[in-house]
């Protein structure tokens, strides 16, 4: 049984629609991010989860029974929020307490639970503080305890990591993902970061308005996306874009034939408009010329300690090739790169989707 | 901030120092005039040397239950400050947080009840309280005053309720809480500050009230602003027991404003969000 199902979800605000129809399986103790651009309907859907948003249409269950009307304190869900909302009048505590008192648990069971993640998270010194003393890492933790406290079914997280310094988000992101790995519980966790996304998730649903364009494992929606919207927003640098036709067995594009490889000879048809992707992984630099490599000129070389960028351009095409620092060229060298056959993705230019099978 | 010179020093106190004389001199007056025996009272220059006595005080609660007047403003103010601040709250917060676009429209509707010059209306209650048997009770007092005290309560909260986040709100309601427990324990406390205006503002209002008291009020109801006109007739006008009355009815104000100032601070929602 699912932990949380949605068949055909819509959300609209009044004639607006800014979810169109969304179908996802969350399994139980599974850890799920919903990741895409802002705007993207992730943080809607999540509230909808939570009960803080009406759905529109469609069916929402939770551990198997529908939800759609139920109010929100009795869908066994938790949720941090992005701006912790922590109650500012209460102790550390109390903002824990708060969240136990409907459960009309005795006096001493909440104690016991309320310092049992205290410890967990390092927040027993802090219990007696109230939120305006804390620091943003700590308010983050209090948050996170407020949730724990309650055992429950679902935990949703909003974002909680956008209001931490970088460092601090690394920290954070590994106790979660510890937290996870401990209590097993079932996370449905937002966010527009995709290192946050690709180091937590079980599962990546990545979203764009109001659409899933692809759910999948991290390495699923890193080495085989849909489409040339996943391609490009996974991964650092984006994945570099070529549009080609098929002429003659081979890919044209403007100035550059590469061949194509023979996994993708039985779908493409002739004069077939398509884009070729190639992370800057799969690009390097080679000494001789062969049918897989192209002339480019580096315009400019960023240097990143054990790898260096090259921003390349070859004929009309900017690419960006991910080589190893060490000898690498200087800017305004004229180089010859490969494109490797194996790292290479096409996609049908009109609909954007993948042409891998 | 800098640390001021001497001569802004010199400036600002001087400033405070008439403020404070502009607004202290009449409690002066109340107060020397009420212990000041009565054949020296209009002596020019005025006496401010004396014998004080306490025969004004001493006269006020003997020729007139004075007491009993008293009890019946403080049931008139804090009946009024109650009922509105209940009321006015829990409107303020429906205002406040329902999103409706004729909400507005609503707001300024409970505004307009503060529009109309109160003496319009006099006669009007007048006859109503006769006909419901009122007059002359403090209910009708409370509900007179509470008319004018819940618009009031109704922007003042509303202004609080709008500044809490609502993302407390919706935290509580995931962790388990209804709608009147978060508002009950959330979001009320966050505007703890505004209930203290209110309520101040609203006790003021009613303890001072002199026309309604005046026109809906009788032996029964009567309340001490009025009671303490009552010692002035054609015949003679009793300076000594008016400022006597004055100066009891002064300090049930202030206790009751001191009491809320400590609710009166600001930035309870400091630390909440971000």
């Amino acid at each position: 049984m699912s932990a949380i199902t949605l068949r055909n979800v819509i959300k609209r605000y009044g004639a607006v629609e800014v979810v169109h129809g969304i179908d996802l399986d969350v399994e139980e103790g599974e850890f799920v991010v919903l990741l895409g651009p802002s705007g993207c309907g992730k943080t809607t859907t999540l509230r909808m989860v939570a009960g803080l948003e009406d759905v529109s249409d469609g069916d929402l269950s939770i551990g198997g029974a529908r939800v759609n009307e139920v109010a929100p304190k009795d869908r066994g869900v938790a949720m941090v929020f992005q701006n912790y909302a922590l109650y500012p009048h209460m102790t550390v505590r109390q903002n824990m307490e708060f969240s136990l008192k409907p459960l009309s648990l005795p006096a001493d069971e909440v104690a016991r639970r309320v310092d049992e993640v205290a410890s967990t998270l390092g927040l027993a010194e802090l219990l007696s503080r109230r939120p305006a003393q804390l620091s943003g890492g700590q308010r983050q933790r209090v948050a996170m305890g407020r949730a724990m406290v309650r055992t429950p079914d679902v935990f949703l997280f909003d974002e909680p990591l956008s209001n931490l310094d970088a460092k601090l988000r690394t920290q954070v992101r590994l106790e979660i993902a510890k937290l996870h790995n401990r209590l097993g519980t079932t996370v449905l966790y937002v966010t527009h970061d995709q290192v946050e996304a690709m180091t937590l998730a079980d599962k990546i649903v990545i979203m764009r308005d109001g659409h899933i364009e692809q759910v999948g494992t991290p390495e699923q929606v890193y080495s085989q996306p849909n489409n040339t919207f996943v391609a490009t927003f996974i991964g650092s640098p984006p994945m570099n874009m070529i549009p080609a036709r098929v002429r003659q067995g081979r890919l044209e594009a403007d100035g550059l034939l590469l061949s194509v490889p023979d996994r993708f000879k039985g779908v493409l048809a002739e004069d077939q408009a398509v884009t070729i992707g190639i992370r800057p992984n799969g690009l390097s630099l080679a000494k001789d010329v062969d049918h897989n490599t192209a002339p480019a000129r580096v315009e400019v070389t960023e240097y990143l300690g054990n790898e260096a960028l090259l921003d390349l351009r070859a004929g009309p095409h900017e690419l960006i090739a991910e080589v190893p620092a060490l000898g690498r060229p200087a800017p305004g060298a004229e180089v010859t790169v490969h494109f490797d056959p194996d790292a290479l993705h096409l996609f049908d230019t009109a609909s954007g989707d993948s042409l891998s099978l | 901030m800098n640390k001021p010179s001497t001569q802004q020093a010199i400036l600002v106190y001087t400033l405070l120092g008439i403020a404070l004389i502009v607004f202290m001199t009449p409690i002066y007056l109340i107060v020397s005039s009420s212990v000041k025996p009565s054949p020296i009272m209009f002596q020019r220059p005025p006496a401010m040397i004396f014998e004080p006595t306490l025969d004004h005080y001493r006269d006020l609660f003997a020729m007139r239950p004075f007491g009993k007047f008293i009890a019946n403003s403080l049931i008139v103010a804090l009946g009024s400050t109650v009922f509105s601040v209940f009321f006015g709250s829990i409107a303020a917060y429906a205002i406040s947080r329902i999103k409706h676009k004729r909400m507005n429209d609503v707001a300024f509707w409970i505004l307009s009840m503060r529009m109309f010059p109160p003496i319009a209306v006099v006669v009007p209650y007048y006859i109503i309280f006769k006909t419901v048997g009122l007059l002359d009770t403090p209910i009708a007092l409370i509900i007179v005053y509470s008319t004018a005290n819940i618009p009031l309560t109704v922007w003042l909260m509303k202004g609080f309720f709008d500044e809490v986040p609502t993302a407390l709100e919706e935290a509580a309601a995931v962790d388990g809480h209804g709608l009147i427990s978060i508002f009950w324990k959330v979001t009320l406390p966050l505007a703890a500050p505004g209930l203290a205006v209110s309520a101040v503002f609203c006790f003021i209002f009613s303890w001072n009230e002199f026309l309604f008291a005046l026109m809906l009020t009788g032996s029964n109801a009567q309340t001490a602003p009025v009671a303490v006109m009552s010692f002035w007739s054609s015949d003679a006008v009793q300076w000594g027991r008016i400022m006597a009355g004055s100066f009891v009815i002064l300090i049930p104000g202030v206790v009751f404003v001191l009491t809320c100032q400590r609710w009166l601070v600001r930035g309870l929602t400091m630390g909440s969000v971000k």
